[in-house]
């Protein structure tokens, strides 16, 4: 007789109070068969299918156990986890027959598999649930399984769908909307994928399969949402070839952030319609600045440098900046004089400072015209006067400057005059 | 290695030693012999991660940089792109991959993109038909680089000017990214406390990150307690007054770049006898400053003024260190003093090194110019006439100074007042624009803009409600034994710190009328933390908080930082990061546009 077998008896006797039980069981021990008995009950209740049977066989192994010091609990549990799951299965409602070899041969991933292909849902996660397998292998995969079905139910309403995806599903982590919204897509249930969509925390999922079915502006606003400008960028350019120009710029119009993106890229890409879209927007301050820009960028001859500034004046007036239209007014002034002088005196003028121009003539000899240019630009004096130190120093006029200095005194400009023609005096005339 | 990262509180060369596994990676799934073809902006960061010799373990044989047409020859199987995702770098690439010799050896392409992969320049790749010579395309996010034991940065350079003048949130979601990242490694930060716009978009996508990474419970013991996200923009006044660190300063006149500092040569020149000393070396001398060496962690963030003494300590140690040797009769005493030798030697050349900065800086410091500079500066902090036109400045202007040392004494004088009355405004412009030169009306735009030159409306100045409230003045400082943050601008206490300060102890609350009139929304969240993760603080141990800079922090603000971290009372310790280290000088200048 196998130990187990004896095993199984004594655990009888036990039960009837017999004591019979003893006697089997020192019989099992003297032999030293012990350990092994326990096995084999545990084994044979796994080939078992009565659950009866199962069961007093796991009662015969437990009560086994009693009697050994370091008898490792694995086996017996994992035994008992699994029976249960195969007495599920073999129930006449399911009705998968699996032995216990077929099943450790199938693995229980397999076995899910049929389970949900079965469309037994509720089986499978409590399968899961009851074997603790991690949520990403085993509840959310099933829950996926059982959502991406639930899509295709076309006698239910896509908001009932939705919600009853929503409330199975929650923040299950490892599920994946997005898929289950590109299963609804599929079946050509758009709406019903746009509320699932609705759920999806990860924006790079759920902006592209959002472009794809067309829904641009939602996927505009998911995508400003993440933050993620990448994918901003992504659904702009989508939205301006799909859209006309002026549909474009009106969806922009509604998105701050989306717009200023937009902008970064025309002023790289696309001058022109960044133009277009300050004129859009009445913004008469940066169109100022974008016909700056091309006055020296785009323009070669004076005449369209002078006609560039002279928009930008006109636009600076009309965004009440007064102190810039006034200044572009000067410079074309400076642009139209510099261009004369290098006619007349030649030399090079053009792009020089006011601050410069003056120099340039006072270093060419031409002071009078010196004196008449800072007259009209109203050159504050203070400045003329360093202006013209400077210039005397770097001439190396020391007479005319020392004339400057004396008619300079008495006016109550800072007179550091005496120190900085010393500093200079001596280091011209150490070279 | 960079032993330096882990002397912190916070051990970074974790993130370290995480980034370069990233890389090494990438680098083993293009088998074979590479070159790898460089933006030319990723070259400086990418040293701070990898040297050229882990590069060349995995079989990087050559370098190039990303320019137009044909790339150059190179027996290699792979061409490996390492590219910032911009357009204007697709093209290149295209014409790169366009021009390859067809009858010369196959080679694979791939690209990387740092830090974040990009459809937008995908689908350009795709519209000039390379897309699908590429094998692999991958991302490398490398947001948040190590610089030091309690410093990171991005050094994304155009940040500021892309959160503040563009509406371009671009690199405040690289930011959050990084911060995801940072978490990830060092667990979930409890709390996050913000002050500005920008802190809050951050924020707010540091959460919902988190929500699309349900399921990963990150079940790493929390390192940092809190998390500050301060905008550049909620302080603007201190990033325009002169550094007054040694750090600071060598920042301020010589410029860092990813922690080197390029040095004229002169003081330099190896001193020898005879006639050797009259070929002077022409090229630039390099130095990489970081805590790794020990003489620079002591004096970085010591006031200029206190640098002088410490270093002639250290001399005398030195010397008499060497001098040791007469002392030493037996031949074990001998052995002990030669095996104290190489660590000596780099003492002694890291203490010249560090005279001959001192030395330089002296020159620059001690001028009358300097003093000047920082006399009007000092006033405009402090409250003096910073309603009129200044004289200094309009000397500066009348001389043809420097026209971005000129800018940003005007800007702290704005900020110093909140905004100038027009009519001062339009003179400074007009001066400007006619010294030196109209195109700078674009600049100036800019900066009106940023907020740093603007107007006054409403005809309040509420700086010196701020100034009193932060105390951010102080009349009694000291430069050698500093008491308060104040000393690392002699007197200055950066605004940004004091914030950090007071959020620390006592707290917020406290300060809300101030927090009131600094610009943007003040906020704090929770991210709750599972029960297992709570942290349960031992009697006397600090607090680690996280400052996160968001347009820019200057070395004086980190020495700031630094000081509270070392406090013995202080309960709070300090790491730093940002998007990019800079100063004033390179913060204006990143502002300017020269339309040509």
């Amino acid at each position: 007789m196998a130990p187990g077998a004896l095993l199984l008896e004594a655990q009888k006797e036990y039960e009837k109070e017999s004591q019979k039980a003893d006697e089997y069981l020192r019989e099992i021990q003297e032999l030293g068969q012990l350990t092994q008995a326990v096995q084999q009950c545990i084994e044979a209740a796994g080939h078992e299918h009565q659950p009866d049977m199962q069961k007093s066989l796991l009662r015969a192994a437990s009560f086994g156990k009693c009697f050994l010091d370091r008898f490792p609990p694995n086996s017996f549990v994992h035994m008992c986890q699994d029976l249960r799951v195969l007495n599920a299965v073999r129930d006449y409602h399911i009705g998968i027959p699996l032995t216990y070899s077929q099943y450790k041969q199938l693995t229980i991933q397999v076995l899910l598999d049929r389970l949900v292909l079965r469309r037994l849902y509720p089986l499978a996660i409590q399968i899961c649930e009851y074997l603790r397998l991690p949520e990403v292998q085993g509840v959310s995969r099933i829950l996926a399984h059982w959502a991406c079905y639930k899509v295709q139910q076309k006698d239910v309403s896509d908001e009932d769908v939705a919600r009853a995806i929503n409330q199975k599903l929650g923040d299950t982590p490892g599920v994946s909307y997005s898929d289950i919204a590109a299963r609804a897509y599929g079946c050509g249930r758009t709406e019903l994928a746009i509320k699932l969509l609705e759920y999806e925390p990860r924006s790079g999922e759920q902006v592209p399969l959002l472009l794809k079915m067309k829904r641009s502006k939602l996927a505009l606003s998911k995508a400003i949402e993440s933050g993620d400008t990448d994918l901003v960028f992504t659904v702009l350019l989508h939205l301006k070839n799909e859209l006309n120009r002026g549909d474009f710029f009106m969806t922009l119009r509604n998105q701050p952030m989306a717009l200023s993106l937009y902008r970064q890229f025309c002023k790289h890409q696309e001058l022109e319609t960044l133009k277009d879209l300050y004129n859009q927007d009445d913004n008469h301050q940066e169109l100022g600045s974008f016909h700056i820009r091309a006055s020296y960028a785009a323009e070669e001859r004076i005449e369209g440098r002078v006609a560039a500034l002279q928009t930008a004046a006109d636009a600076f007036y009309k965004a009440k900046n007064e102190f810039a239209a006034k200044a572009t007014e000067d410079q074309m002034r400076l642009l139209r004089l510099q261009r004369r002088l290098e006619d007349e005196l030649g030399g090079q003028f053009l792009d020089l400072s006011l601050h410069d121009t003056v120099t340039t003539l006072i270093l060419g000899g031409h002071n009078k015209r010196a004196e008449q240019l800072a007259r009209d630009f109203r050159i504050p004096d203070k400045r003329l006067w360093w202006l013209k130190l400077t210039a005397l120093a770097d001439l190396e006029d020391w007479e005319e400057l020392e004339k400057f200095s004396k008619r300079q005194e008495g006016c109550a400009l800072p007179s550091p005059s005496a120190s900085f023609c010393g500093d200079l005096h001596e280091t011209t005339q150490q070279i | 290695m960079a032993a330096h990262l882990s002397y912190g509180r916070v051990n970074l060369n974790v993130l370290r030693e995480a980034v370069r596994r990233e890389l090494r990676e990438f680098l083993d799934k293009c088998a074979g012999s590479k070159a790898i073809v460089w933006d030319e902006y990723l070259t400086g960061p990418f040293g701070l991660i990898a040297q050229y010799s882990l590069l060349k373990e995995h079989e990087v044989e050559k370098m190039f940089t990303l320019k137009g047409n044909r790339l150059p020859a190179a027996d290699v199987k792979n061409i490996i792109f390492f590219v910032r995702p911009r357009l204007e770098l697709m093209n290149i690439i295209a014409e790169n991959v366009l021009s390859e010799d067809r009858r010369g050896p196959t080679r694979d392409f791939h690209i990387l993109f740092v830090p974040r992969r990009s459809l937008l320049c995908e689908q350009r790749l795709k519209d000039l038909g390379v897309l699908g010579s590429f094998i692999h395309r991958e991302e490398y996010s490398l947001d948040l680089i190590p610089f030091d034991g309690d410093l990171l940065s991005m050094e994304s350079e155009g940040a500021f000017k892309e959160c503040y003048l563009e509406g371009d949130q671009t690199s405040l979601y690289h930011a959050a990214k990084g911060l995801m990242t940072l978490q990830a490694l060092y667990g979930t930060i409890p709390q996050i406390f913000g002050k500005g716009e920008c802190a809050r978009q951050v924020a707010n996508m540091m959460i919902r990150m988190k929500r699309e990474f349900t399921g990963s419970q990150n079940s790493i013991f929390p390192v940092f307690d809190n998390l500050l996200l301060l905008d550049r923009n909620v302080d603007l006044l201190t990033p325009l007054a002169t550094q007054l660190t040694y750090e600071g300063l060598i920042d301020e006149i010589y410029g860092i770049q990813n922690s080197y500092v390029k040095l004229p040569p002169e003081k330099f020149a190896p001193k020898k006898q005879g006639d050797g000393g009259k070929d002077l070396p022409t090229e630039a001398k390099k130095l990489q400053l970081n805590s790794a060496e020990e003489l620079y962690a002591e004096i970085r963030d010591k006031n200029f003024n206190a640098v002088g003494s410490v270093l002639s300590k250290k001399a005398k140690i030195i010397s008499a260190a060497f001098e040791e040797r007469h002392n030493a009769k037996t031949v074990g005493e001998i052995k002990q003093f030669v095996s104290q030798l190489p660590h000596m030697q780099a003492a002694r050349g890291s203490l010249a090194n560090h005279t001959s900065i001192a030395e330089l800086i002296k020159d620059v410091t001690t001028s009358e110019d300097f003093f000047d500079k920082l006399t009007v500066e000092q006033e405009f902090m402090s409250g003096i006439d910073t309603d009129k036109v200044n004289n200094y400045i309009e000397d500066c202007i009348a001389q043809k100074h420097s026209l971005i040392k000129v800018l940003r004494l005007v800007c702290l004088q704005s900020v110093c007042n909140s905004g100038l009355k027009q009519k001062v405004l339009d003179y400074y412009k007009r001066e400007i624009l006619q010294t030196y030169g109209y195109e700078h009306i674009l600049t100036l735009h800019n900066l009106e803009k940023a907020g740093l030159l603007k107007p006054q409306t409403g005809g309040r100045n509420n700086y010196p409600t701020i100034r009193k409230t932060l105390r951010l003045w102080m009349d009694d400082v000291n430069e050698q034994n500093p008491t308060d943050i104040s000393y690392v601008y002699s007197g200055y206490a950066p605004l940004s710190v004091r914030l950090a300060q007071l959020l620390s102890r006592p707290g917020w609350r406290s300060i809300e009328e101030v927090l009131r009139i600094l610009p943007g929304p003040h906020f704090e969240e929770r991210q709750p933390l599972p029960t297992g993760l709570q942290k349960k603080r031992q009697p006397g141990e600090n607090r680690v908080t996280l400052v996160f800079f968001l347009g820019g922090v200057t070395f004086a603000e980190i020495a700031a930082l630094r000081f509270l971290s070392q406090l013995e009372d202080g309960g709070t310790e300090y790491v730093i990061a940002t998007t990019k280290l800079m100063n004033g000088t390179s913060w204006i200048e990143a502002l300017m546009e020269k339309p040509f």
